[in-house]
């Protein structure tokens, strides 16, 4: 909107913005066009009460406590759908309205069970808040109770719908913001109720238990269910979720220094709105759990035994010096944590870096394909770093190559199906159909693995089609003509055969996309399989051809499976790179750094998680210090993997909870969860988030940044940061990307310096096309005839040592099921409730069986996470990202009936 | 008697007919009401993804309307009216003998859903109180003879013959 240019725009009327006078309670306001008496009203701080109103949903006018009255009519009208209008006047609180108003609360209570005392909503509920204000204890009217079902058969929530009071808040957060669509209104009159398809309860609806309308509920009708509080919270704290990449704002309601409670915080801009997962909402519960570690311990004769934190530190100080005196640099290697903040992470490489002189830092990204993603962040130089995901919502078209959102990160797919219900078109690439082809406008259902292929020939067809853009690839790119040749003689039957994908559905999608500029989201399905690089360049070259590059709404929406997977890149947590993804053998960086160390640096580069393993397994590793990670569980053949890091001389472990790779540490250090410690996060979008926290840790736990600033000084360092301020100004003045991350609170944007003209004002250099690469069709072998997918599902993150402590979500999801065609399921004869064992080159799984209609057949889908992670087992420990490593994301299986 | 198999390819002409279309899902449900005497329950998820909609809305609308059922009715819907003109000239006890001649409470469906006994708040033609209808058929200034004589017309054996 333009700024006014009058001052006197009260009295004269604003004619440039075509801004509204009008009276409230004989106030004259101001309100833009097209805003409602409500917004005019709360924009100049006169409060009407509302309860089926919310900032974040259309206008509803159900529950007409908003009446105002028309000075000039008479007229009583619902504020929230009245369009401000010049010369209005309305009375908010004129007698007749407030008796009206009293008599609609009057009604709501009368028909409202008196369970106030035991209801979870407690002193939060608006209806009674309303009932305070105007006055009403007793209603004075014959009660009449709206028995109606109360339901609780699922682990999240309860619905009680005799507290429901119609508002519609549930069901249009379903349906507008959620698009979930599990339930809406049913039956009419007294009878009237939100109700899911044939009744059935929420578990057998399509709800996926995201908790939107639970927060937005005003009344107790939807409480959280198994909650070990139930009431109102002494406070509120905001946070950012350390689940998934997307970084949701929360806010953590707080008892007694417990978290009892976790909603959508209601700050403005936040990347999730009003919106949350199932896993942001109620799989919090593993920072209450008796296996949270809350001393320090240390192996004493094979035991383990608690001690003292000087005790502790100096162990793991002395042993890793006297390791690394005894064996050199090589011989100790740091596995950092995407989970844990960017003040952690610096500190973490610090360490490494200066005071053990080895590169051989990592961090959990690794387990979702950050290698493949660092090619493409030199072809940009780290420009297209910064994209929003609200950006995705003003999209020409979306395509979704590799990403099953719906389970991953949920919060985004809200946002794509949103997009696709405005009719956006939207086109899934996907072996499998995943929770988002329903609102596709197309899927591709292409073989495993052959993204590449297709993404190829989609381009090709582009070009033959002449739809490039033109401009775009003059200005910005070199190369094109040279790329164009290659795409024109590509062979389009052979993209057909190699990814099953047919001409026609081919060349509808390069229909929807022609023309358009377009985002691509990329999710685990392309970073984590075997041509994930290639994969990554071929998109790349396509954003640039249609021009789908340098504005909001286009371009690779790369998705992150962890909180602080960019952040870990950016401050340095990698074995090939220092903070600021400035490369290693860059000498220029490399001296800066050493000037502001104080130290020299190696210009090698250091291991990176699978080599970390492999050397430990020759023998070459002799001490490791994990935090925040649990490579038992989340890497492929933990066997292995375990064996090898068995075989190390020390390994401390620091994390928060007990896991498969504490029971194997020699020291254990208790850190702090995210909401016991203050620090930031960077999300996919490239948004720094900060927080502080919200309870104190349990026990003698310490916040992982202050752990790792007294195992520094007791490793040698001069002096200590102290604070997180320190820290942060340190930072700040190293890494230019992270310039505002003295700012401290609130978010911040990671500042993009890229050399590319594309992603700068004026000049610079062009982007160039990566060269056209192929892939051949590939046959099953007899002796693994099938193809194992392996996949998310909502209710867990990663390998699941978190989400597997909540009891809720166990319960929940706890049989795994690998699902499989109807073909296959009749070949290898199963019936319901039939197990199978699934064995691949490297191990096997046992798993319960479940028909999936939708399935290609000799696909099977094994969902990860539960039963320990036991899916790793299928594959095999290669190197991600590396061209001739065959991707974790599928292997070839034989299947046998038991 | 069971109810009849739903005729799905005829189900699924109709849908066909308004697919894309989301205005168009009451005319839709009014001709699958027509065709079928009720919406069938398994049909609501078909009919929304043909039209774009949640299949909770679609129920919404089928559950909102009491023109739509979502268990199948008998062959003569019986909608009695107990509108003011019509329970003046003796409508409440018109039902009473609807529901003791066909055995039928309100709302309920005879086993061989030959009957289904409705009640109705009014039919618009209040100048021939008490009236009812049976399916499009209107049947006023009703005394209990006329009731009988109604019946008898749509009584199973009697309509077969």
């Amino acid at each position: 909107m333009i700024p006014c240019l009058f001052q006197d725009c009260l009295a004269k009327g604003c004619f440039l913005n075509g801004h509204i006078n009008l009276s409230i309670d004989g106030k004259t306001v101001i309100c833009p066009p097209g805003a409602s008496v409500l917004e005019a009203a709360e924009e100049n701080g006169i409060k009407i009460p509302t309860l089926c109103h919310h900032s974040g949903l259309e206008p509803f006018g159900a529950c007409r406590l908003c009446l105002v009255e028309d000075e000039n009519t008479g007229r009583l009208m619902a504020s929230c759908v009245t369009p401000a209008a010049p010369d209005m006047a309305v009375l908010t609180a004129s007698p007749r309205v407030i008796k009206h108003r009293r008599n609609i609360v009057r009604l709501m209570m009368a028909e409202h069970p008196e369970s106030c005392i035991v209801c979870s909503k407690g002193n939060r509920c608006q209806l009674r808040r309303i009932a305070a204000q105007l006055g009403i204890g007793e209603t004075g009217l014959y009660p009449m109770p709206n028995y109606k079902a109360y339901e609780q058969a699922n682990p999240f929530m309860v619905r009680d719908l005799s507290k429901c009071v119609l508002c519609g808040k549930c069901i249009r957060a379903d349906h507008e913001l959620v698009v979930a669509g599990a339930i809406d209104y049913s039956h009419r009159g007294f009878e009237s109720r939100p109700a899911t398809v044939h009744e059935l309860p929420l578990e057998l609806s399509s709800c996926t238990f995201c908790g939107t309308c639970l927060s937005m509920c005003p009344t107790g009708a939807l409480a959280p269910k198994n909650n070990m509080f139930v009431g109102t919270p002494d406070r509120e704290i905001p946070t950012v979720c350390g689940f998934c990449g997307v970084g949701c704002s929360l806010s953590m309601g707080v008892f007694s220094d417990t978290v009892v409670e976790v909603n959508p915080s209601r700050g403005k801009n936040t990347v999730n709105g009003s919106t949350l997962c199932v896993r942001g909402h109620f799989a919090h519960d593993f920072l209450n759990v008796s296996q949270r570690l809350t001393r320090p311990l240390i192996r004493r004769d094979g035991q383990m035994s608690p001690a003292s934190w000087d005790e502790a530190l100096d162990t793991a100080a002395t042993r890793f010096l006297a390791v690394q005196k005894e064996s050199g640099p090589s011989s100790v290697a740091f596995l950092g944590s995407s989970k844990c903040t960017n003040e952690e992470n610096y500190l973490f490489q610090k360490i490494a870096r200066v005071l053990l002189k080895t590169n051989s830092v990592d961090n959990g990204g690794y387990l979702s394909g950050r290698s493949a993603l660092a090619p493409l962040y030199k072809r940009t130089n780290g420009g297209d770093r910064v994209r929003s995901l609200a950006g995705l919502e003003k999209a020409e078209a979306i395509v979704v190559i590799g990403a099953d959102v719906t389970e991953t990160l949920p919060v985004v797919s809200y946002g794509l199906k949103r997009a696709a219900q405005k009719g956006t078109p939207l086109i899934v690439i996907d072996p499998r159909q995943t929770g988002l082809s329903a609102h596709a406008s197309m899927r591709l259902p292409l073989k495993p693995q052959t993204d590449l292929e297709l993404i190829n020939g989609l381009s090709a067809l582009l070009v033959r089609k002449k739809a490039q853009n033109a401009i775009f690839t003059d200005h910005f790119t070199k190369g094109f003509e040279a790329f164009k040749e290659a795409l024109l003689k590509l062979d389009l039957e052979k993209t057909g055969r190699v990814t099953g994908v047919t001409p026609e559905a081919l060349d509808e999608a390069a229909e929807y996309l022609r023309g358009k500029s377009v985002a691509f989201v990329v999710g685990g399905g392309v970073l984590e399989q075997r041509y994930a690089a290639l994969t990554l360049d071929a998109l790349f070259n396509l954003c640039l051809m249609t021009g789908s590059l340098g504005h909001a709404g286009a371009g690779l929406y790369v998705l992150a499976q962890e909180n602080n997977q960019a952040g870990a890149w950016d401050m340095g947590t990698v074995p090939d790179a220092l903070p600021g993804r400035q490369p290693l053998n860059d000498s220029l960086a490399r001296e800066k750094f050493e000037r502001a160390w104080q130290a020299s640096i190696s210009p090698d580069r250091g291991l990176d998680l699978i080599r970390m393993i492999e050397e430990a397994e020759k023998g070459n590793l002799k001490a490791l210090y994990v935090m925040g990670e649990n490579p038992l569980r989340a890497l492929p053949q933990p066997d292995r993997v375990k064996r090898a890091l068995e075989k190390l001389d020390f390994i401390v472990v620091q994390d928060i909870l007990k896991t498969e790779t504490t029971e194997i540490a020699d020291v254990v250090l208790p850190g702090a969860a995210f909401s016991e410690k203050g620090g930031s996060f960077t999300n996919l979008e490239g948004r720094i988030q900060f927080f502080n926290p919200a309870v104190p840790p349990p026990g003698e736990a310490k916040p992982d940044w202050e752990i790792l600033d007294l195992l520094a000084r007791k490793m040698g360092s001069p002096r200590r940061f102290g604070s997180l301020e320190r820290l942060r100004g340190e930072i700040a003045g190293l890494v230019p990307m992270y310039a505002g991350i003295n700012e401290g609170s609130g978010a911040v944007w990671v500042v993009e310096a890229s050399d590319k003209e594309l992603f700068k004002n004026e000049g610079g250099a062009r982007v160039s096309f990566a060269p056209v690469s192929s892939i051949e069709e590939e046959g099953q072998s007899d002796s693994y005839p099938l193809t194992v997918i392996l996949g998310s599902v909502r209710f867990h993150l990663g390998s699941g040592t978190r989400t597997g402590y909540s009891g809720r979500v166990r319960e929940f999801h706890q049989n795994g099921a690998v699902e499989l065609s109807p073909q296959d399921w009749t070949a290898f004869g199963l019936q319901a409730g039939d197990s199978v064992k699934l064995t691949s080159a490297h191990g096997s799984v046992v798993r319960e069986t479940a028909k999936n209609s939708a399935l290609t057949q000799g696909l099977v889908f094994v969902p990860e996470a539960v039963h320990n992670n036991d899916a790793r087992n299928l594959i095999g420990l290669f190197p991600l990202g590396q061209p001739d490593s065959p991707g974790w994301k599928t292997c070839p299986v034989r299947l046998e009936k038991l | 008697m069971e109810p009849k198999e739903i005729d799905w390819e005829r189900l699924n002409l109709i849908i066909d007919k308004n697919k894309g279309e989301k205005w168009g899902l009451i005319p839709l449900l009014q001709e699958v009401q027509e065709t079928f005497g009720y919406v069938p329950p398994e049909s609501i998820d078909l009919i929304a993804s043909a039209l774009g909609l949640f299949p909770s809305q679609v129920q919404g609308v089928v559950t909102f309307y009491s023109g739509f059922a979502l268990k199948p009715k008998g062959k003569y819907v019986l909608r009695v009216c107990q509108g003011t003109a019509c329970y003046v000239k003796g409508g409440r006890s018109i039902l009473r003998m609807m529901k003791k001649e066909t055995g039928l409470e309100v709302n309920e469906t005879s086993p061989d859903y030959q009957f289904t006994l409705e009640t109705v708040a009014c039919l618009g033609a209040c100048f021939l109180a008490p009236t009812m209808m049976v399916n499009r058929a209107y049947f006023g200034k009703l005394s209990p003879a006329k009731v009988t004589s109604v019946l008898a017309q749509y009584k199973k054996d009697e309509v077969e013959r």
